[in-house]
C-alpha cells in the first residue's frame, strides 16, 4: 500500500536484508519495475533519538566509513618497517597517490600542509563510495546532498580563507575585474569568472559527486532488484519472466562499472579541491 | 480541452534536463579527446594535462549540474 517498498529483513538466510524491493510490482505487465516514489530509496527511518537528533541507517554508516578509513590508517601505517607488509604497501600506495598525484602535482612543494585534509577527504569519500558496491550495505553515504555539501563547504571555506588571506582584497577585485583581459571583454570575463569562483564552485564541487551517486545507486537497486522479481516470478508469469536474467546481467555490468565511478569521483572531488586551493594560494596567475 | 500544465510538471523538467545534457555532453567530448591528443603527442606533460583536464571538464560540466539542481527545483515546484 502507498509507498510500494518494504524493508526486507529476516528472510530466511536474510541475503536481502538490506536490500529495497518494489512489493507491488506488477511483473505481468511491467517490464521494468520502477519505484513509486524515489525518495523511498534514499530516506530511512529513524532507528533512535539523542536528544533531537534523530539517528538513521545513513549517519550510523557515515560513522562506520569514519572508523574504517581510521583503522585503515592506524594498521596500514602503524609500523614503519624496511620491508613494509602487503596491507602496508597498499596503504602506502593511497597516501603517496594523494600525495604526489594530487598534492605535490598540483599544489606544488607547499602541499604537505594540505596533504592531511585532502587524504582524509579522499580516504572518506573513498569508503563512502565504495558502501555502494559492498554487500549488505549497498548505499552510498555520499548519495545524501548532507554530506557532500558539507565537504564542498569546507572545501569553499579554505579557498576562501586562503584567497583573501594571501591576497587580501585584491582576490574580490581581480577576479572581478581581470586586468590581463582586454578592456571590451573585461565586464563580460569578469563577471563569469565572479559567479564561477564564488557560487559555483561550491555547487558543482557537491553536485557532481552526489548527482553520480543518485544515478549509480537507482540503476543498481532498479536493475538488480528488477531481476531478482522477475526470475522468481517464473512460475506465475511463464517464459516472459526470462528478461529477468537480462535486467540481472546488465545490473551486474553496472555494478562493475559503479565501481569505477566510485573511485573515480573520489579522486575527482579530492583533485578539484587541490585545484580550488591552488588557485587561491597562486592567484596571479 | 483544458491543458493541464501541473500534470506533466516532471516530464517538462525531464525534458529541459534532457536538452541541458546535450552541450556540456559535446564539450566533454572535446576536452578529453583533446587532452588525449596532448598526452599522445607529449607523454612527459601527462600529470599536468591530466590536471588541466579534469579543471575545463569540470568547468563545462557545471551547466549540466545545474541543470540537474534545476531539474529537482522544477519537477518538486
Amino acid at each position: 500500500m502507498g509507498s510500494g517498498f518494504y524493508f526486507e529483513r529476516q528472510r530466511k538466510g536474510a541475503q536481502l536484508a538490506t536490500m529495497i524491493v518494489a512489493s507491488e510490482c506488477d511483473v505481468a505487465n511491467e517490464v521494468i519495475c520502477a519505484p513509486a516514489d524515489v525518495n523511498e530509496l534514499f530516506e530511512f527511518p529513524t532507528i533512535f533519538t539523542i536528544g533531537n537528533f534523530e539517528v538513521t541507517r545513513t549517519e550510523i554508516l557515515m560513522i562506520f566509513a569514519a572508523i574504517v578509513v581510521l583503522a585503515l590508517l592506524y594498521f596500514g601505517l602503524r609500523q614503519q618497517r624496511l620491508v613494509p607488509s602487503k596491507f602496508g604497501v597498499a596503504v602506502e600506495g593511497i597516501v603517496g597517490f594523494v600525495r604526489d598525484g594530487i598534492g605535490r602535482d598540483v599544489i606544488g612543494p607547499e602541499s604537505t600542509k594540505y596533504l592531511p585534509y585532502l587524504l582524509a577527504m579522499f580516504t572518506f569519500l573513498l569508503v563512502g563510495n565504495l558502501f555502494e558496491i559492498t554487500p549488505l550495505i549497498n548505499f552510498p553515504i555520499t548519495s545524501r546532498m548532507a554530506i557532500p555539501a558539507f565537504l564542498s563547504l569546507v572545501t569553499y571555506w579554505i579557498f576562501m580563507i586562503l584567497g583573501f588571506s594571501r591576497n587580501h582584497f585584491r582576490y574580490l577585485i581581480d577576479t572581478a575585474w581581470p586586468k590581463t583581459v582586454p578592456i571590451g571583454l573585461r565586464w563580460l570575463v569578469g563577471l563569469i569568472e565572479l559567479v564561477s569562483v564564488f557560487l559555483l564552485r561550491p555547487l558543482t564541487l557537491a553536485v557532481r559527486l552526489f548527482a553520480n551517486m543518485v544515478a549509480g545507486h537507482l540503476m543498481l537497486t532498479l536493475l538488480l532488484t528488477s531481476g531478482v522479481i522477475f526470475v522468481a516470478a517464473i512460475p506465475d508469469i511463464g517464459a516472459k519472466g526470462a528478461v529477468g536474467f537480462f535486467w540481472f546481467g546488465l545490473g551486474l555490468f553496472m555494478f562493475l562499472l559503479e565501481v569505477l565511478v566510485a573511485v573515480l569521483q573520489a579522486y575527482i572531488f579530492t583533485l578539484l579541491t587541490a585545484i580550488y586551493i591552488e588557485s587561491s594560494i597562486h592567484f596571479e596567475h | 480541452m483544458e491543458g493541464n500544465i501541473e500534470a506533466i510538471t516532471g516530464a517538462l523538467a525531464l525534458i529541459g534536463y534532457g536538452l541541458g545534457a546535450i552541450g556540456p555532453g559535446i564539450g566533454i567530448g572535446i576536452v578529453a579527446g583533446n587532452a588525449i591528443t596532448a598526452m599522445a603527442r607529449q607523454p612527459e606533460m601527462q600529470g599536468t594535462i591530466r590536471t588541466t583536464m579534469f579543471l575545463g571538464i569540470a568547468l563545462t560540466e557545471a551547466l549540466a549540474l545545474i541543470g540537474f539542481v534545476l531539474f529537482f527545483i522544477a519537477s518538486a515546484g
